[in-house]
């Protein structure tokens, strides 16, 4: 029995209130046709866990990590973060108030996704307060005739209908609460157990999640972004885009609001024409979301560069993942930074209830360094206007040192080789300044194209020559513009309920292999086509591939032999084959989304309030799995860790293991697979499926493989079974060379086996002294008859 | 050497401050050791186990680490996509992700690759860097029964024993010795 403490002050939803304001919003033909489906909301029947506190899941999430045991690699071997420390945790010692290793890394993982949490739903708040004052609390929600289900996460978790803007406030005041609960049990003389950190971690994971939900459907039906359109228009994408002849205004963070605004302004004036409107990172996502004029520069990998470059008049800053120091960045070149939110400030002045053309004098008389603007349509009549003014006169300042020159600073390299060792990916940069240093620029343009080098700048500082790396690099990318052309579809937003009826019983029985979700930073080990190369693998191979921010963009700045990008190539459709652009780091919420809507439509499993019994459903049926293969922000640690809670695998780049824990299965336990059929009844062996829920890999052909071997689910049936195995066999081929000794694991009964690779599987089930064992018509890890694995002990 | 300016103790210290010095991770370093060193823990250990990771796959590692697994007759894991190489050179293997590798040895339960009971020494080379410096973290913190030895030509300082950061030429020599008794 868990005692609970925490307050429970929200209580479920009293659904004929709701039901009563909805009568007073227009309602299309498929949201009646949805409501007659479920009987009217007044029969939405409400499962056991609507807003679940901080304890309520912990059953499921003891189940999940008993299974996938959290596995630690301590990031560091103190703890700094009350004054009684540093307390020195290693060797078994224990901190001042009593914490272990093991509990400090859980506690620094918990601190992660609370922060993730709060980024991504601190943007969702502001967005839906704005948008809300801007259409009003009773602006509906409607996601087009073909999205009826229409959120997901927020039926399955708060276990309300949200009808309008104003009804997402409920699940915005939930989720803001619970993050208040997580961030506290990470105080001195708190929680004490790793297990539990474990847990709130997870439940942090879950609050990013729904936070993110919020967040995208307020602007996509707020802003009228696209609604699950498969074909959303290709949009262009690359520093060669942009027209360095206009005025340029750069938009940096994730947060559309005065992105909006600028194209709002421009949009106004009729001058579309005269000024380019550009972003990096999700701003440019979400802006071509928006607007399909705007320009999507690139990923976070690029914003060196771009910056450096000189091309950007105006660069307006929102939140996150933004260089805090952009504003020196910017004075280099003169170009004007604004900065947008509460969340960056950069100690500039507040200028908001200023005049917008007091405003813009004083930044073209450099009166004023940079400017805060809390009020986007502001912000966009500032920045267009100052670039417009400034753009002729800051021309000289856009020219980069010339190659003879950099030749020259280059020469300077004593070899001290320090470079590359404060590289996060020890990338050879001394090389590539020491080749510069007598005229060969080749090992130069090697880093620079995919982003082998991110532009960091961790490099530069430490030079102690003085070498301007950065821009060199960034008169390198001046040098190679025109290849620097690629394109992006637009960020779709969800998945259609249609696609889903389409596709629900092919993924859940197994015919179509499985559903690879690429997401994340682009800051990769080895540069940027590491995981376009891995889209193309599965794309090829009939999965379907989903992705959003800037691994989307990367995944556009790959051309094929014949020129083509990927979205070029491939539909955007969500089925085999199709590569799905969600759109921004929000947007993340539609492929945990996705998954729960085919355990709905399909399989016609009730959401609201029924959490567990959903994210079941998905560690058991559906084949999904999630890649975040860059060095990431603390929003990564939330994101996969709320999808992990959902069911769903995801595999992380080398950088991953410094989040400090994943999630491990042992194959070699065979306890550890069992699995409750909930129809018959009875217990029956599993195989490891899916392996492990939070995995890092070394390298992309490892990734490969094991994403692959990711995708089986124990539901599998023996024609799905096959084919996941054929791709694992076949990749395992192909980057081991050998057939996968563990195959035999995988396979139930004859049938299983892959008919092309028969005689050699066949030869390692005798081997292995193989039995068959019966296949499970509905898998579960809740419920065992024998519930032991139910009790919470810790250990 | 004529080193004018420098202090020799400063040129000691390069050697052994973390290749990626940021990995520093608290008052518990790994001891530098030589080849000789290095040969003797593997003559000690009972149930020694060599981890070779991607980065060992170019000549003139790949022979190298090939003939030292051969000399030691270690029994050999291969982590990212090491295998298929190791395999062409005649070099059997088992292929681990680092990270599975890792969480093994970290259970005093498990017994081994070979079946034999768990590994008392890993030593390993060629894994990238920052991720093996996490490995050798999980191992330094959780696995007391067992010690780590790097043979990189980067230290590192999360592990129990580990070559200094040397140039490659130095580093070649290192190699050269680990194959003889
Ligand atoms: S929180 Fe605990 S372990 Fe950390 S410094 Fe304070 S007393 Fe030490
Ligand atoms: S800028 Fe960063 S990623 Fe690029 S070489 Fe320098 S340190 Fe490495
Ligand atoms: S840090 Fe500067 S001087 Fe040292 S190797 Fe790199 S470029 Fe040359």
């Amino acid at each position: 029995m868990v005692i609970n403490v925490a307050p429970k002050s929200t209580k479920p939803k009293d659904f004929k209130d709701d039901f009563w304001k909805s009568k007073d919003i227009k309602i299309s033909i498929g949201e009646i046709a949805h409501d007659e489906a479920k009987g009217g909301e007044e029969d939405v029947k409400m499962g056991p866990t609507p807003k679940p506190n901080v304890t309520d899941l912990r059953s499921w999430d003891m189940k999940l990590i008993d299974r996938y045991e959290p596995f630690y690699a301590p990031f560091c071997d103190m703890c700094c973060l009350c004054t009684y420390g540093k307390c020195d945790l290693t060797e078994g010692k224990k901190g001042a108030c009593g914490i272990n290793i093991e509990a400090q890394q859980a506690r620094m993982v918990l601190l992660a996704c609370c922060i993730g949490a709060a980024a991504h739903s601190a943007h969702a708040r502001h967005l839906l307060e704005y948008l809300i004052e801007k259409k009003g609390e009773d602006f509906p929600i409607d996601m087009g005739n073909n999205v009826d289900i229409e959120a997901p996460i927020i039926r399955t978790v708060v276990g309300i209908i949200p009808k309008t803007l104003g009804d997402l406030r409920e699940a915005m005041d939930y989720m803001e609460e619970q993050n208040l609960h997580l961030l506290s049990s990470c105080h001195t003389g708190q929680e004490g157990s790793n297990l539990d950190f474990e847990s709130k971690a997870l439940h942090a994971g879950l609050m990013d999640n729904l936070g993110k939900e919020i967040g995208d459907i307020a602007q996509i039906v707020a802003l009228n972004m696209p609604k699950g359109d498969a074909d959303a228009p290709l949009v262009e994408l690359g520093i060669g885009t942009i027209d360095r002849d206009k005025p340029v205004v750069l938009c940096i963070g994730h947060n559309v609001a005065s992105g909006a605004g600028v194209i709002d302004y421009v949009e106004d004036q009729g001058i579309e024409d005269d000024v380019e409107v550009c972003g990096i990172c999700c701003a440019a996502i979400d802006i071509t979301r928006y607007n399909q004029h705007a320009k999507v520069v690139g990923p976070i990998s690029k914003q060196l560069k771009f910056i450096r470059s000189g091309v950007a008049d105006v660069i307006v800053v929102d939140e996150q993942c933004i260089r805090t120091d952009v504003l020196e960045e910017a004075k280099k070149n003169q170009a004007k930074v604004i900065a947008t939110t509460d969340k960056m400030c950069l100690g500039l002045t507040d200028m908001t209830d200023e005049e917008s053309d007091k405003i813009v004098s004083q930044l073209i008389n450099n009166q004023i360094e940079g400017a805060l603007i809390l009020d986007p349509d502001k912000v966009g009549e500032v920045a267009t206007k100052v670039a417009m003014q400034i753009a002729a006169d800051r021309d000289m300042l856009k020219l980069l040192p010339d190659m003879d020159e950099i030749q020259k600073v280059a020469h300077e390299c004593t070899e001290c080789g320090w470079c590359t060792r404060v590289c996060p990916n020890g990338i050879p940069m001394m090389e590539a300044v020491v080749a510069a240093g007598e005229g060969d620029f080749t090992k130069m343009e090697e880093l620079y194209d995919n982003d082998i080098c991110y532009t960091c700048g961790r490099c530069e500082q430490e030079c102690e020559r003085e070498i301007p790396i950065m821009s060199i690099m960034a008169k390198i990318g001046e040098n190679k513009l025109k290849e620097q052309k690629f394109n992006i579809r637009a960020g779709r937003g969800p998945i259609q309920d249609v696609e889903i009826r389409r596709v629900g019983a092919p993924i859940v029985l197994g015919d179509l292999p499985g559903v690879v979700a690429f997401v994340g930073c682009t800051n990769y080990p080895e540069g940027a086509e590491d995981v376009a190369k891995m889209a193309e693998e599965f794309l090829e191979r009939n999965y379907i591939v989903v992705t959003s921010g800037c691994g989307a963009m990367t995944i556009g700045e790959y051309r094929d032999e014949e020129g083509k990008t990927l979205y070029e190539r491939f539909s955007g459709d969500f089925d085999a084959k199709g590569l799905v652009n969600v759109g921004s780091c929000v947007s993340n919420a539609h492929i945990p989304g996705a998954c729960i809507k085919i355990a709905n439509i399909f399989a016609k499993k009730p959401l609201e309030g029924n959490f567990e019994e959903i994210a079941d459903y998905i560690l058991n049926r559906v084949g999904a799995c999630g890649v975040a293969w860059g060095a990431y922000s603390q929003k990564a640690a939330a994101i996969a860790t709320g999808i992990n809670r959902w069911g769903i695998p995801v595999v992380l780049g080398p950088h991953g293991t410094k989040y400090r824990r994943l999630y491990l299965g042992r194959t070699d336990k065979e306890e550890k697979w069992q699995l409750n059929d909930i129809r018959s009844g009875d217990v029956v062996s599993g195989e490891p499926a899916p392996e492990h829920l939070l995995y890092a890999a070394e390298n992309r052909e490892e990734a490969t493989v094991a994403i692959a071997k990711l995708c089986i689910r124990p539901n599998d049936t023996s024609k799905g079974r096959q084919l996941k195995l054929t791709h694992y066999i076949d990749l395992h081929r192909k980057y081991f060379g050998t057939i996968p000794e563990d195959v035999y694991k995988f396979i139930r009964v004859e049938k299983d086996i892959p008919i092309t690779y028969k005689k050699d599987i066949k030869s390692i089930l005798e081997e292995k002294g193989w039995e068959p064992r019966a296949l499970p018509q509905e898998p579960s890890i809740r419920d065992f008859p024998d519930d032991s694995k139910a009790e919470i002990q810790g250990k | 050497m004529d080193i004018i300016g420098i202090d020799l103790g400063d040129l000691m210290n390069e050697r052994v401050i973390p290749w990626q010095p940021t990995v520093i991770a608290g008052p518990k370093q790994a001891l530098l050791v030589t080849p000789e060193t290095a040969k003797m823990m593997l003559k000690k250990a009972k149930r020694p186990l060599f981890v070779v990771g991607p980065l060992a796959k170019e000549e003139p590692i790949l022979t190298l680490t090939k003939e030292i697994a051969e000399h030691w007759d270690l029994p050999v894991v291969t982590t990212g996509d090491a295998y298929k190489i190791f395999k062409d050179a005649g070099l059997d293997s088992k292929q681990n992700g680092i990270v599975e590798i890792v969480n093994l040895l970290k259970d005093p339960e498990w017994k081994g690759v070979k079946g034999e009971g768990q590994h008392d020494l890993v030593m390993f080379i060629g894994c990238i860097y920052y991720i093996a410096s996490q490995g050798l973290s999980t191992l330094k913190h959780f696995a007391p029964h067992l010690k780590t030895l790097t043979i990189c030509k980067f230290f590192h300082s999360n592990a129990d024993a580990s070559f200094p950061n040397m140039k490659d030429e130095e580093w070649l020599k290192y190699l050269e010795k680990m194959k003889t008794d």
